[in-house]
């Protein structure tokens, strides 16, 4: 079972979740299901009035849950300033 | 690294569990499979809301109904051991190196009619 | 006699069976209390059950809940005696004697 995902292992990834939340930590694992291990991980949670980091540690997210995962590019991340954004929170997925 | 071998692991620590109710609860994991069910014990439920809460000495959860887990930081170091459980490659565990594909299943089973292993 | 191509068709994970890591045996007897998904919330009497967690409650109490939500209590509750919960729906259980409604037990700096 060669997954995409394997190369993600020990990267930063962004999890979008089904609910919309946006959560960003390094993938420790993952299983067939999505069910992902998300270390030192926090959610972003975006608004219109300014961005807040909030901090989750540890997490394993059910792969039910996982809208999308994508491979965060440090070097750009690192150069966001999150002091300028200012957008609404994306809304959940509709089923 | 299994999202399962992780839980598995932080049998008898504390945690959060959030359900797909939006409810969450603490506890310390007494158990779970492979299915994520799980049971927690000394159990405190805080409503979807956040504002109503209840205490439970002991519950079951249906592993599909979670939505996260948040573990202690300090598991991920202790699951080393059994960080992937004895497999196989993937595919064909057919007997005697043989098997895998869908026509060797048909092969199998004309094997499995002419002689018992 | 072995059986290679339903071995095939189980998968990669043909280990041994465990028991079912609920033990409803010991609720026998006993007042539950389930939650379902979708947000009915019920307890009674545990009767029966099965592997599937097919449970038999008696003189079930269903927690009546907010007409406009779905996953909000409200204070009514109406008999419903003698059921039949289906397994697949059953989202948590957790003995009834032993649940009570708390304050906010998580410390909070600020109100």
């Amino acid at each position: 079972m060669a997954s995409e995902l394997e190369g993600y292992i020990n990267h930063t990834v962004t999890v979008f979740t089904c609910e919309g939340r946006i959560i960003v930590g390094t993938m420790k694992g993952f299983d067939q299901t999505i069910n992902l291990i998300l270390e030192d991980s926090h959610e972003r949670v975006y608004s219109t009035t300014g961005v807040e980091q909030v901090t989750l540690g540890l997490y394993i997210v059910r792969g039910d849950n996982v809208a999308l995962v994508g491979e965060v590019d440090e070097e750009v991340d690192k150069k966001i300033d999150f002091t300028e954004i200012h957008v609404e929170p994306m809304g959940a997925v509709v089923h | 690294m299994l999202p399962l071998s992780l839980l598995r692991t932080a049998v008898n620590h504390p945690m959060l569990v959030e359900l797909k109710n939006g409810e969450t609860y603490n506890g310390h994991l007494v158990n779970c499979d492979n299915w994520m069910n799980i049971n927690l014990r000394e159990v405190i439920c805080t409503s979807r809301e956040g504002d109503k809460f209840w205490k439970m000495p002991e519950c079951y959860i249906r592993g599909s109904t979670i939505k996260y887990l948040r573990i202690p930081d300090e598991i991920i170091d202790m699951v080393k051991e059994e960080a992937q459980r004895p497999r196989g490659d993937g595919r064909g565990r057919g007997r005697g190196g043989r098997g895998g594909g869908r026509g060797e299943i048909c092969l199998n089973s004309s094997l499995y009619n002419s002689h018992s292993e | 006699m072995s059986q290679p191509s339903k071995d095939l068709g189980s998968g990669s994970q043909a280990k041994p069976k465990k028991e079912s890591i609920l033990d409803l045996s010991k609720y026998i007897d006993r007042a539950i209390r389930v939650k379902f998904t979708g947000g009915r919330e019920v307890s009674g009497v545990l009767k029966g059950f099965d592997p599937l967690v097919n449970l038999v409650l008696d003189g079930c109490i269903e927690y009546v809940r907010d007409p406009d939500d779905n996953f909000k209590l409200t204070d009514d509750e109406r008999q419903l005696g003698l059921v039949v919960c289906r397994g697949t729906s059953v989202v948590l259980i957790c003995p009834h004697d032993g649940m009570e409604s708390i304050a906010n037990p998580f410390i909070q700096s600020a109100d």
